[in-house]
């Protein structure tokens, strides 16, 4: 398979399943209501593994002969060391998260649509990693983010879910205006779309006020994605209220997604990346604040996990931030191995807590969100569910011997490297917040090995394999990378670089 | 051949607790089985290390970039400490076939249990500084879990969580202490820096010595980090003598002895070391003495012993204080062990609901009475012989003052002990049902009690093996009987004795002396208030709580203040660019 072939047939396969999916939802539904949407399900499982084909392919021409570039019409594509990182991160949450769900999500109303949109939703990620211009990329963006609307507010009748929806619309619509006024505000000045060109435009040329106002655009408008604090107060109320499949993509890929994006459109417009290294790094430090107080004070177990995820995203920003200050890649790789980490800690803390959830509450068709309380006892009925999600909460903690501990390690020595007396006092507080998120780690996983279920636990469904079998693979995955972090070194490495040849070119006049 | 023992020391640990944690609860008996197994071999292994001890890295692991190499050293102060980890390890594991017999939650128990004991092994015997802090961490997430064994329990909890949080903040020093070998040298192999300590700039160097001050005084409960420790007692007791008395809170002295040859010409390091293992030595003996809770009486004790090690380590005496850990380890076991046997047979910890309990516990007596000598420091037992050597280094290498009050402490340290013997086993018998300690916790505490009578003759072993692999630690070889010469012949030695038999006076004619102790009831109330360092803890957490409610006003639920962010966002990042150009 050619390199071009693999990329098309990447993005082809998630879009080009996705009305089948649907289509073969709706039919089998009509012609036989019992089995439902049975083919759906497992269509959109197919769909997802059978991306990795091309997946593969395209790795293995990236690796040997670098980029790969394509032209299709309007549209084209780059698939660089951060699209191969995000696309290979996203597919494998992907497909968690689909298994996952094919129990999860069984019997639901609308299931097929559930179905047809998450290969859509991953589809738009990966167009959005290897989009090369403006507009396309915010295209891909929006199709993300429209996606994921819908997916948020699956539960249409519920009043929760209704208001998390709109909420997470207006503010991430917001966004996207603003993102629009900023590409308006690029061409008007410059009269190029064309990232790579545009780049080599602004080297060349005076700093502009309206390039200037143009990046700050994009920083607030794909910040509002990547949940950046003040920006991020859709987040626990979508994260939450989404189906939990749904939540672990969300804080898993999706809000780096957003990130990937503020990075590849504002990095090109910055002159100053003392000043742009700062605004990154006290985003950071913002967020790990914000996300970590307002986590101590939850009890409903996936709001906590939503607000953890505000905070995590302040390690990834701190990496980045130290890496564009310094201009060196040990920050950038670290913030990028942290996105890796992350959608696997978070996705399987996202997915156990919505194992627990559906046995104690959806499969009586309960719609109550899941208290910190109601997981007193549940290791003695839920013995694999318990350790997932007891796995994951260490591990988002940072403690050894699992993958978050390595990869907040790599950000903290970026820190140390760049010297300044900012970085280091930027990775101290970062080490202290790691501490300060135990607190509230700790005592959920303490409750679940209690002798004493709570009356939840003690009324609880089974918990089918569908659903364990993605936690063990995760957890699997956690402890060997926690172990031997090497493992996806050949993905962190291209990426930091790709990262950087954007903002270096930018500032090497 | 030292390799593969370092692997088998930590690998049969870790493969026992996934073994023990597969078998299942409802299989207790094999799981005792296995655990006992795993870890009297690990325990053999890392005796048979003890004889291929070198200074040479013997397994070298290339993990790349940012993570460095994974080296491991078999060096004389590693095998030590990883030979009573694992040997005392198997004696806890052992007594815990009594002691935890018919408990729920087994698998998770010894699970966690060998995990801890690979990883303290781990943890001495790497010379990776980030491999080190690796396995601290992992210590601490064991000890974390064993603590709050009882999840029920919501002092054990409690407990556990603030042991974790305390010791995890002390852990950001060494955290930064191994960031700045790795950004001043491009390696983590500390060996290099402590030959040569020039190749780190002083500034930094400071930095990282104070780190490491910070971090071992968390993990080894010393000043100002102290009060984890009373509260980690909720732990089932054989986890109270292993951990928090013979292995992970040895850690912290183990990081100061280790890195002494880098640090000592730092200025201010010695006597900010000998300070905090004095005050923690002398106000933690003070907390003794008016304890009433049978493990409160041992934590404060070990906080102090710890002290006496820290001590020594500021004032020069390395090998003084390694040996104090070393007969610390083994009668600080013993007594916790022992006590573990009158607490399952009495069903308390309160020290004035027992007494005259010798008459039907004769054996845990006898033994409990050679810990008790051993730590009170009383010829010929171990804890002599150490003490001296650590009062000895004191007087020639540290200030007077520190000296004359760390002699004070040894005379309360003779005093809390008898008045804790006294209590448990004689006076006024308690009302209980009483029984003798059972077969397997026999088998855990006779060793300890040899080992408390005659570990003290390997001394003249133990100081060559340190110091024919530690070459930059100074250490001055000497035979046992020339340890035994110097300190009978030292006049320091029966000042301290003096001091001693002063303490013990003081507790036999404790009704003569009504009046004094009267006087100084003032002591105890905030001796039971841990000097107000709870209360900073109290404060800590509530003002933290506080500030995260005060926050929750942010999160409006309002679309309108929801957008009103994005827009506050805005207009900040447009005037810092402008303002930052």
């Amino acid at each position: 398979m050619t390199a071009n072939t693999a990329l098309i047939w990447l993005l082809a396969i998630p879009f080009g399943s996705a009305p089948i999916i649907y289509l073969a939802g709706r039919i089998t539904e009509k012609l036989s209501p019992k089995t439902g949407s049975a083919p759906s399900r497992w269509l959109s499982v197919l769909a997802l593994a059978g991306t990795l084909v091309p997946l593969y392919y395209t790795i293995m021409h990236f690796t040997s002969e670098g980029a790969i570039n394509l032209n299709v019409n309007m549209i084209s594509l780059k698939f660089d060391g951060i699209s191969m990182l995000v696309t290979v991160t996203a597919l494998v949450l992907g497909l968690c998260v689909t298994f996952f769900s094919t129990k999860y999500m069984q019997g639901d109303d609308g299931e097929e649509k559930f179905f047809a949109l998450l290969p859509i939703m991953i589809g738009s990620i990966i167009g959005l990693v290897c989009a090369t211009d403006l507009f396309n990329l915010w295209v891909w963006f929006e199709a993300m983010a429209i996606s994921s609307y819908i997916l948020v507010a699956f539960y249409r009748d519920q009043a929760d879910a209704i208001e998390a929806g709109v909420k997470y619309l207006v503010q991430s619509a917001a966004g996207s205006a603003l993102i629009l006024l900023g590409i308006a505000l690029v061409f008007a000045q410059t009269g190029l779309l064309n990232l790579e060109q545009l780049r080599i435009s602004v080297v060349n040329s005076e700093p502009s006020p309206l390039l200037l106002a143009a990046s700050v655009l994009m920083l607030i408008g794909f910040g509002v994605k990547a949940a950046l604090v003040p920006l991020h107060t859709w987040l626990p109320d979508a994260h939450s209220q989404a189906p939990s499949g749904i939540s672990a993509m969300l804080s898993g890929i999706v809000i780096e997604a957003g990130l990937v994006a503020l990075l590849r459109t504002a990095g090109i417009l910055i002159y100053s990346n003392t000043t742009w290294g700062y605004l990154i790094m006290g985003f950071g430090a913002l967020n790990l604040f914000v996300g970590n107080l307002m986590a101590l004070r939850q009890t409903q177990v996936k709001r906590l996990l939503a607000y953890s995820s505000v905070s995590q995203v302040g390690y990834i920003l701190i990496g980045i931030g130290v890496s564009i200050y310094s201009l060196q890649p040990t920050g950038a790789a670290g913030g990028f191995f942290h996105i890796i980490t992350h959608a696997l800690m978070k996705g399987l803390a996202f997915l156990a807590a919505g194992a627990l959830l559906y046995a104690l509450r959806l499969s009586h068709h309960n719609h109550e969100p899941l208290q910190v309380s109601d997981l007193d006892g549940a290791s003695k009925r839920y013995p694999l569910t318990a350790f997932a999600l007891s796995l994951a909460l260490l591990a988002l903690g940072g403690l050894p011997p699992l993958a978050g501990f390595m990869s907040k390690w790599q950000i903290f020595v970026a820190g140390f490297e760049a010297g300044s007396g900012l970085t280091i006092a930027m990775v101290i507080f970062a080490a202290l917040n790691s501490v300060l998120s135990l607190a509230y780690y700790t005592p959920m996983i303490n409750r679940m090995y209690r002798h004493e279920p709570s009356e939840q636990v003690k009324a609880g469904t089974t918990i089918s394999w569908k659903m364990a079998l993605p936690l063990v693979i995760l957890i699997i995955v956690i402890v060997v990378l926690g172990f031997w972090p090497p493992l996806v070194r050949w993905m962190v490495n291209p990426a930091a670089y790709s990262l950087l040849s954007i903002f270096t070119s930018v500032l090497i006049r | 051949m030292a390799s593969t023992l370092i692997l088998l020391v930590i690998g049969l640990s870790w493969l026992g607790a996934l073994l023990v944690w597969w078998v299942g609860d409802k299989r207790s008996a094999l799981q005792h089985a296995l655990a006992i197994f795993f870890s009297v071999a690990s325990g053999a292994a890392s005796i048979a290390l003890i004889f291929n001890a070198s200074s040479s890295t013997v397994i070298n692991l290339d993990a790349g970039g940012v993570f460095g190499q994974f080296t491991f050293v078999a060096d004389g102060l590693g095998v030590y400490l990883a030979a009573i980890a694992t040997v005392i390890g198997s004696l806890a594991v052992i007594f815990s076939v009594n002691y935890m017999h018919g408990e729920k939650g087994l698998g998770r128990y010894y699970a966690m249990v060998l995990f801890f004991i690979g990883g303290m092994a781990g943890l001495v015997l790497t010379s990776n500084l980030l491999l080190m802090f690796l396995f601290w961490e992992i210590t601490a997430l064991c000890s974390y879990a064993l603590i709050a064994f009882h999840n029920d329990d919501p002092k054990a909890v409690a407990g556990g969580i603030k042991a974790l949080i305390i010791t995890q903040l002390g852990g950001i020093g060494l955290l930064a202490g191994a960031l700045i070998l790795y950004s001043q040298t491009g390696s983590y192999d500390f060996n290099q820096m402590i030959a040569n300590p020039g190749i780190i700039n002083p500034r930094l160097l400071s930095g990282m010595a104070f780190g490491c001050l910070i971090a071992a005084a968390a993990k080894s409960a010393q000043f100002p980090f102290f009060t984890w420790l009373p509260d980690a007692m909720e732990a089932p007791t054989p986890i109270s003598a292993l951990i928090h008395a013979a292995t992970m809170v040895n850690a912290g002295v183990y990081l100061l002895a280790r890195f002494y040859p880098a640090f000592e010409a730092v200025p201010g390091w010695k006597i900010s070391v000998i300070l905090v293992g004095m005050i923690s030595a002398f106000i933690s003996a003070i907390m003794a003495l008016f304890a009433n809770d049978l493990k409160r009486v041992l934590a404060y004790s070990t906080i102090s012993q710890l002290g006496y090690m820290v001590f020594a380590i500021g004032c020069g005496g390395i090998y003084a204080s390694q040996f104090h850990l070393l007969s610390h380890s083994v009668f600080k076991a013993l007594l916790f062990l022992g006590a573990g046997a009158i607490i399952h047979s009495v069903g308390t910890r309160d020290m004035r609901e027992m007494g005259g309990l010798g008459k039907k516990m004769p054996f845990t007596r006898f033994v409990f009475i050679i810990g008790a000598l051993a730590l009170a420091g009383i010829p010929i037992l171990n804890g002599f012989w150490s003490k001296e050597l650590v009062l000895e280094a004191g007087l020639t290498g540290g200030p007077v003052w520190a000296y004359a009050i760390m002699l004070i402490t040894a005379g309360l340290t003779a005093f809390y002990t008898f008045r804790m013997v006294w209590m448990v086993f004689y006076g006024k018998p308690s009302e209980k049902h009483i029984h003798d300690a059972q077969p397997a916790m026999k088998v855990a505490l006779a060793p300890l009690a040899l080992g408390a009578v005659v570990a003290w003759l390997l001394a003249g072993p133990f100081a060559s093996l340190l110091q024919s692999t530690l070459p930059a630690h100074n250490i001055h070889p000497a035979s046992t009987m020339e340890v035994i010469v110097e300190v009978i012949k030292a006049p320091a030695t029966y000042v301290a004795l003096a001091v001693v038999a002063l303490g013990l006076v003081s507790w036999w004619q404790r009704e003569n002396l009504a009046g004094v102790s009267k006087a100084f009831k003032w002591l105890g109330t905030i001796a039971e208030n841990s000097f107000g360092f709870e209360a900073v803890n109290k404060f800590i957490v509530r003002e933290t709580q506080a500030t995260a409610e005060e926050l929750r006003d942010t999160q409006t639920g309002l679309l309108n203040w929801n957008i009103a962010g994005l827009l506050i966002g805005l207009i900040a990042v447009i005037i810092i660019l402008v303002m930052g150009g």
